[in-house]
């Protein structure tokens, strides 16, 4: 009975929200602005979000996170456009689509690629919508139980494992990268007893560093560096007459799509891993679960599928920890975050006593997303890549100025900007030299939380670490971190590939013997 | 991402400065109260705002050792020292380009943005920074390059001897006119070099038009639209403040 209530709430909520007539003109603006984000290369869904927010601050809430989220599902499903269509990812997430979209279009098969992405994009979108919808009652119940030591290390939790899977060099570049985010995270008067930490007797840096500028600078200005810098060159589209929906491809590869879906929610469930990896790890997955692996990467369809279905669901499985514990699943999440806080919503355990039905009203807005997607897809994909004529050192430099004024407008602070700049050089210069992005920004965000949760549980034990060992979850996490840690030394590799020798050994002997 | 041998190189070089930075984050923590009152609070240990840096900075120096250990072992740091003595003068293209996004990311925030015209400030940035980068060529880069910086110059020197002060008393908006007489030489200067090339002096109208629409579609979203104060109101945001209030 309470389902039911909660299913007619729920499409009540999708009706009022849906029937609103500013509400779709946002809905649909925003979608088309996140696929030609999305689809121009140098420009992410985290840009596209960290922009768009400057311009949904005087909105209502509920308008802004239509926006916000409209433009995050659409710049995740964009970055396919060019992947297919010229060979260049849109976005990160859409690289693994290229492996084999850009070999379809090559053949001539780019409509039902397009077609397919489409599709597949709008149900990863809504797979990750019921995942948001099932699991946040549950991870709330659970997040309810935590004390400060849990916080403390979820949020390093958060930051390490961001960093280890992110990190496309060494694992503990990606550490580094977080710890200088947590260290940014105290610069600023302390949250407990006001001691101005790093702030060099600057008055303006008493209030600490603002999280947006920091975001815009630590993805935007890299991004605007690197593309002018290293000359990226947009070659010709591929042709296509029509986006081609073919159900019967659909209907044939059902079983893979659910498993792509479920794979990006669950990594985009996973801290500060982003709908890159989620997409990467689906397509790894196809290739070797496929019968026919050697078609991969020669224009497979099953590869676009899986890539497109995954990071499309990652979307909600990022909004998980993100709305019930106030840590991002991915970086577009993380500029969510900053969104959300900018109209007064604090994400984490008390999000359902301090905004009843706010969760619900995420769902419904990733709901109305998956089919404004799809149709904005269908309708507008021909008139979209135009886009991608026009040339990057054209778009690049205005992508600058809205940086800048993004950065300045949310606190009609300058000294935001002076800030802004050398992060963003910094970040480019980290980029370069593997260092991923992602766990700083996590570390900017959860730096707080980690902070005043350590200092308030030893606080409350007087000094003793020991709460760790006797609460399950804290015990769970800080195992997590510690086998995370160890299992980047040398003598622990060394001694798993003994214990997997052995084994090995003797299972040879077992069957000798048999 | 670098190659892998630069990447080597890289991060020795970048083991060292983490080190440093680590040292000066760990010498700074030990300045904050950790035993002692704060604002009439008796700290312990486990409460002093030193306690996230002491952490942070530990775990910053262990890594860069990790690093700094790596670099050495698989070559990188011979590698640095190597080539520091074959270093051969001269910048790369590649970095005249990235030195070119620099000079004019930091011209237009630190010089521009908090004392020049908001609109006249995004014309100047942006017909720089998409001319020099949509020609696509080394040479007129470099000439530009040269032309833009030594606008910026001038107008450093003006703020620096605080010379724009009486300016502005004598003359209203007198900066904002400076500017937008840079702006037009700039435009008359890059016609000029680039004359005898049509696809060129396409590109040039092309970058115009789009210098001057970014800015007249943005003010007016964020200074009418979100009503956010812009960092400096001069001459054009104010005609636009008139032409806004006649019409309503």
């Amino acid at each position: 009975m309470l389902v039911l209530e909660r299913l007619g709430h729920f499409f009540s909520l999708v009706f009022t929200l849906g029937s609103d007539p500013l509400n779709l003109v946002t809905l649909f603006a925003a979608m088309l602005m996140g696929i030609i984000f999305g689809a121009m290369p140098g420009l992410t869904a985290t840009l596209g979000v960290a922009l768009l927010t400057t311009l949904t601050y005087g909105m209502e809430t509920g308008r802004a996170m239509i926006a916000l989220l409209a433009i995050y599902v659409g710049a995740v499903y964009g970055g396919s456009y060019a992947s297919i269509l010229i060979n260049i990812p849109g976005t990160a997430a859409a690289a693994a689509t290229a492996m084999d979209g850009y070999p379809l279009a090559v053949q001539g098969r780019a409509g039902k690629a397009l077609g397919l992405t489409t599709t597949t994009s709008a149900i990863g979108t809504f797979v990750g919508m019921l995942f948001v919808v099932s699991m946040s009652p549950l991870i709330s119940a659970l997040a309810l139980q935590f004390t400060s030591f849990e916080f403390f290390l979820l949020a390093f939790f958060g930051i390490l494992i961001s960093g280890t899977l992110t990190s496309p060099d060494l694992v503990y570049k990606g550490w580094i990268a977080g710890f200088l985010g947590i260290f940014l995270s105290t610069v600023g008067r302390d949250g407990l007893q006001f001691y101005p930490r790093f702030t060099f007797g600057l008055s303006d840096l008493d209030g600490g560093l603002d999280v947006i500028p920091v975001l815009i600078g630590a993805f935007g200005i890299p991004q605007v560096i690197q593309v002018l810098k290293d000359k990226v060159v947009v070659g010709e589209a591929k042709k296509f007459h029509r986006i081609l929906p073919e159900i019967r491809d659909i209907v044939h590869n059902i079983p893979a799509i659910i498993r792509s879906a479920l794979i990006g929610v669950g990594i985009g469930a996973v801290p500060g891993i982003g709908e890159d990896i989620a997409a990467w790890v689906s397509y790894g997955t196809a290739k070797n679960s496929s019968k026919h692996p050697q078609t991969f990467g020669k224009g497979e369809l099953q590869g676009v599928i899986a890539s497109e279905t995954a990071n499309n669901a990652c979307i909600g499985g990022a909004m998980i920890p993100l709305l019930n514990l106030g840590v991002p699943g991915s970086p577009p999440a993380a500029m969510m975050l900053g969104a959300l806080m900018i109209h007064g919503v604090t994400p984490g355990p008390m999000i359902n006593f301090d905004h009843p039905g706010f969760i619900l009203q995420i769902t419904a807005i990733l709901l109305l997303a998956s089919f404004a997607m799809w149709i904005t897809g269908m309708l507008l994909a021909k008139q979209v890549i135009k886009v991608l004529r026009i040339p990057p050192p054209v778009f690049m430099p205005i992508v600058a100025v809205l940086c800048i004024i993004g950065s300045y407008s949310l606190g009609t602070r300058v000294f935001n900007l002076y800030l802004m700049i050398p992060i963003g050089v910094v970040a480019y210069f980290l980029t370069e030299m593997g260092y991923p992005i992602a766990p700083l920004v996590i570390g900017v965000i959860l730096g707080p939380m980690a902070d005043q949760n350590l200092r308030r549980a030893l606080m409350v034990s007087k000094g003793s670490f020991l709460p760790i060992f006797t609460r399950p979850v804290a015990l769970i996490l800080f195992l997590l971190i510690l086998i995370m840690m160890i299992s980047q030394f040398g003598f622990y590799k060394k001694l798993i590939g003994r214990i997997k020798d052995r084994i090995a050994r003797s299972r040879g002997r077992t069957r000798q013997s048999d | 991402m670098m190659e892998k041998k630069k990447l080597r190189r890289a991060d020795f070089v970048f083991s060292v400065i983490l080190l440093a930075f680590s040292l000066f984050i760990l010498g700074n923590t030990f300045t904050m109260p950790m035993k002692d009152s704060w604002g009439g609070v008796m700290n312990v240990w486990y409460v002093s705002p030193a306690l996230l840096p002491l952490i942070v900075s530990a775990a910053l120096i262990i890594l860069g050792v990790a690093l700094l250990l790596y670099s050495i072992r698989s070559g990188g740091a011979r590698d640095f020292i190597a080539n520091i003595r074959k270093r051969t003068r001269g910048i790369s293209a590649a970095n005249v380009r990235f030195l070119a996004v620099l000079l004019a990311l930091a011209s237009f925030v630190y010089l521009n943005i908090p004392r020049v015209d908001f609109f006249l400030c995004i014309v100047w940035f942006l017909l720089y920074c998409i001319v020099v980068f949509y020609f696509d060529e080394a040479t007129l880069l470099v000439k530009l390059s040269w032309f833009y910086l030594g606008g910026n110059l001038l107008l450093l020197l003006l703020f620096i001897t605080a010379i724009d002060q009486p300016i502005s008393r004598a003359f209203p908006y007198g900066i904002d006119v400076l500017l937008l007489l840079l702006i037009i030489a700039f435009w008359l200067y890059t016609r000029l070099v680039v004359r005898a090339d049509r696809r060129l002096v396409a590109r040039l109208r092309t970058t115009v038009i789009v210098s001057v629409a970014v800015p007249l579609i943005l003010v007016p979203i964020f200074k009418f639209g979100l009503l956010v104060p812009l960092p400096h109101e001069g001459g054009i945001i104010g005609i636009m403040s008139l032409i806004r209030y006649a019409l309503r």
